[in-house]
């Protein structure tokens, strides 16, 4: 050991030595991993196909973005997730993701009651599950009542609260046993027709049948696995795509499924799914022609790309943009001052300059003055609220008190911690600081900090004045939006807002089976929380910008998750 | 040597205990849990909070952990509905551990000749431009090296690819070809870090009296300086080596976020983001099982180093 050559060899083999402990540790745990081990029948060599099979096969690479977190379609709460089950699971119906018309899916016609209680849907025999069973009526019941079920703790069970004796099911206590699941307003009348009771007539529920909270799940499967029903190997689905692969952190692989009702439609054979996280490797391995999209995943590039994709004579012909259904606002707390003043908030939200937003700070989307998109059933055209007005905005702040922004308290702003968020929240400062001469302070906290920190329960002392929110469709209709997201009791009511007549046409047009009559009342609830009111300031749609290879003729998630079965490649 | 390798593993109880009940503690009273969304309502959180047991008093919970950790089961991840965490934490590491390998091979293969080589000729254009080099290595963080290298060799030259990783079993060329950039930027700083360390330690060293002796003795320089010189002067480097080897084989988030790669760097962040409790324990607990073996690791090499801990054991 005298000469250094040798220690440093020694230090190498040392080295190599603790990796190679470690590597072994990770490999047995490695296994039960990929049950689908035997599936050796395709050794589907993803990163070099032969060229054979190349010809013949169409295959899509695209990302997701980051993992979904399940894609067990009762669980599912991402949209990571929401889109990588969309082509595994049919629903009853399904959303058309460019125009959010409600089309038939498993289900060809459907009617509703006289008093619109009671909904009927008739369903298509000819649809199997993976494993050859048909999917009937009762495996749509057995779904709706493990998604209300307490124990199943599905994250989106409120979404069926409509449904007749669900929200008093699904929130009986975990441990206790004394509901009776069978008073719950779904029933298989028989094999290919099921039947749902309502609470209240609701002409939105033809929309939240097209939800993944509800589409048929096998029993059998779930009963056979447990909670890795959805492991590849042992998932049994029913839609135009089958999981063949699915490496942690890294890739998901879909197969064509040659069983689907409609497989003669589908054109593309394999979609190749990356789990990368950071975009600008995304838009990289786009340009390296590894990846055929990018953006899919969150839906937008990141904004500091946009500018060179759209100064590029190659990139700016496959950038596409376009709106989606999905708001982006800044929230007060109502209860405290000066913000306990409608004036004041009126001031902020007339200050807020939302075309410099939507063009210099986020690169996309369009300028918003109220809630629910245009397109959204029920959302006004054109849009009520607040409009940005800096001469108004002055008047008002000097009606409430305060001229020239004189005696006005400092304010917080609360956002949480993301680059884009940083530069809304340094714009906004600026504006409201130029337009109302008022102080208002940043603060940035970390997502679960941020969330835990506005709820209702939080001491009025310690909630922010303005804090940063927004909202995504899930369906395409008002109820989904002012109903559930402002309501002053049946929602989270992060605003603090007192119940006003707002609330009541809200809960109103829930209920109201006349579709004019529901549109007339959605005008008055969006001009009144957000113009009136003014519970929040939305301030922009959030756009797509997405990146695709001029071979891929594809729709753009406007209202709904991406459909890869309507896609196709022509190379 | 025996007894010292026992001691230091007796002693790692208590330290495992000590680390992982303040990460639990610290955890736990963060504000914000794991199922706190902006779509669902308090009562649905609580439900699921009550379906993974965290509605339980803490220190049953940390015992229960504790319990699972005796048997390797790490608990479900609460980020994805349960699936058992040493199922994508292990295949993570493994590949992590991989990287980290490559990038140390990298940086001891160009740190420490470096280091001798500006030592050695010190003050001539040698020494200026090694140090030079490490400067600009130590100062060029992997978020611009990454992207700089990308760019370059995959989407200008397009010799290698830009990013993601490959197994060995997809063969040995496709393994190093995706393996390479990242194990530089990777190295990069290591290298850098190391010829630093090692041109100050030996430099140091080169002055000290017994080396004036050796030469005195008549003994041929290069005699002097492996036999005398550079043995000693490995000391401070060794001992870098050890927490340094324990933070490279478990991944680096930027690196790993960087190249698309699945390791387990990423988990060191989202899993405290997330709130993820089960992977924030088990992170913690690979890493403090790799730093104390890195460490002993670190402590036999001293006694070939150190003729003096020889006598002491």
């Amino acid at each position: 050991m005298n000469n250094p050559w040798k220690f440093l060899t020694a230090m190498v083999i040392l080295t190599t030595l603790l990796s190679a402990l470690v590597g072994c540790g990770a490999q047995p745990p490695a296994q039960p991993v990929e049950p689908a081990a035997e599936a050796t029948e395709a050794p589907a060599p993803a990163a070099a196909p032969t060229e054979e099979a190349a010809e013949k096969e169409v295959v899509l690479h695209t990302n997701l973005g980051a993992e979904p977190a399940s894609i067990d379609p009762n669980l599912a709460q991402d949209t990571f997730a929401i889109n990588s089950l969309e082509g595994m699971f049919l629903g009853l119906t399904n959303i058309n993701n460019v125009t959010a018309e409600i089309e038939p899916e498993l289900a060809t016609r459907w009617e509703v009651s006289e008093d619109g209680l009671v909904w009927t849907f008739y369903m298509r025999d000819d649809v199997t599950w993976t494993d050859g069973n048909p999917v009937t009526a009762h495996d749509i019941e057995y779904s709706v009542k493990r998604a209300i079920r307490p124990e199943t703790a599905s994250p989106y069970a409120y979404v069926l609260y409509i449904i007749k004796e669900a929200q008093v099911i699904n929130q009986t206590d975990v441990s206790s046993d004394t509901y009776d699941i069978d008073t719950l307003g779904v029933k298989a009348l028989d094999d290919y027709t099921v039947q749902f009771t309502l609470e209240a007539p609701a002409s939105y529920f033809l929309a939240i049948s097209s939800l993944w909270t509800l589409r048929p799940v096998p029993q059998w499967t779930i009963e056979e696995y447990g909670k890795d029903w959805t492991e590849p190997g042992n998932v049994v689905s029913n839609g135009p795509y089958m999981l063949k692969e699915w490496k942690y952190g890294e890739h998901l692989t879909f197969v064509k499924n040659p069983d689907y009702y409609a497989a003669d439609n589908v054109q593309i054979d394999r979609v190749e799914v990356d789990i990368i996280t950071d975009q600008f490797t995304e838009v990289a391995l786009y340009e390296s022609g590894e990846l055929d999209i990018a953006g899919d995943g969150p839906g937008t590039l990141p904004s500091e790309e946009i500018a060179r994709i759209k100064a590029d004579p190659v990139l700016s012909q496959e950038l596409h943009e376009g709106p989606r259904a999905s708001t982006t606002y800044v929230g007060f707390t109502m209860t405290k001052p000066p913000f306990d003043d409608p004036l004041v908030r009126k001031a902020f939200s007339a200050a807020i300059d939302r075309e410099t937003m939507v063009r210099d700070v986020v690169g996309s989307g369009v300028p918003a003055t109220q809630f629910a998109p245009v397109g959204i059933f029920g959302a006004p055209d054109p849009e009520v609220g607040i409009e940005t007005d800096l001469e108004q905005a002055k008047a008002w702040l000097a009606e409430a008190g305060y001229p020239n922004g004189e005696g006005f308290p400092t304010v917080t702003y609360r956002y949480f911690a993301s680059s884009l968020e940083e530069a809304l929240g340094e714009a906004l400062q600026a504006m409201w600081k130029e337009t109302l001469n008022v102080d208002v302070n940043l603060e940035s906290q970390e997502w679960p900090v941020f969330i835990a920190g506005i709820n209702p329960e939080t001491p009025l002392g310690e909630m922010p004045e303005m804090w940063r929110l927004g909202w995504g469709a899930d369906y395409p209709d008002e109820n989904n939006w002012v109903y559930e997201v402002f309501h002053c009791t049946a929602s989270t009511n992060y605003s603090r807002a007192e119940c006003t007549e707002a609330d009541e046409s809200a809960q109103q047009a829930a209920l109201e089976t006349d579709s004019e009559k529901r549109k007339e009342l959605y005008e008055q609830v969006e001009a009144l929380m957000f113009g009136e009111e003014v519970r929040a300031a939305p301030y922009y749609h959030r756009g797509y910008t997405i990146l695709a290879k001029p071979y891929v003729q594809r729709s753009y998630p406007t209202f709904a998750p991406v459909n890869w079965d309507t896609w196709r490649v022509e190379k | 040597m025996l007894r010292v390798i026992v001691r230091r593993l007796l002693w790692f109880l208590p330290v495992f205990c000590l680390v992982t009940g303040i990460t639990f503690v610290t955890m736990h009273s963060l504000p914000g849990g794991p199922f706190d969304k902006e779509k669902t309502p308090p009562a649905l959180v609580e439900q699921m909070e009550a379906v993974f047991g965290l509605d339980r008093p803490l220190h049953e919970q940390y015992l229960t952990w504790l319990g699972n950790v005796v048997r390797l089961r790490f608990g479900p991840s609460l980020a994805s509905r349960g699936r058992p965490v040493e199922s994508f934490l292990l295949p993570g590491l493994s590949v992590s551990a991989q990287l980290g390998m490559w990038a140390m091979l990298f940086g001891l293969l160009i740190g420490l000749p470096a280091g001798i080589v500006a030592a050695l000729g010190h003050g001539t254009w040698l020494d200026h431009g090694a140090t030079f080099v490490a400067i600009l290595g130590v100062s060029i963080p992997a978020i611009v090296l990454g992207p700089l290298l990308y760019w370059l060799f995959g989407l200008e030259l397009g010799w290698l690819p830009v990013a993601k990783w490959a197994e060995l079993s997809d063969g040995i060329v496709p393994y190093f070809k995706h393996a390479l950039l990242p194990a530089i930027t990777l190295g990069a700083g290591i290298s850098a870090m190391l010829a630093r360390l090692t041109r100050a330690s030996l430099l140091q060293v080169l002055h000290e009296d017994y080396i004036r002796v050796a030469h005195a003795k008549g003994l041929a320089p290069r005699v002097v300086t492996t036999r005398h010189a550079l043995r000693n002067a490995l000391i401070p480097v060794v001992t870098y080596l050890g927490p340094l080897t324990a933070a490279v084989l478990t991944g680096s988030l930027v690196v790993e976020q960087i190249f698309a790669i699945p390791g387990m760097g990423r988990y060191f962040v989202t899993s405290i983001s997330s709130r993820d409790y089960p992977t924030v324990m088990a992170v913690v607990v690979i890493y403090s099982v790799i730093i104390v073996a890195a460490n002993l690791g670190v402590d036999i090499v001293y006694v070939f180093l150190d003729p003096r801990r020889r006598d002491a054991s």
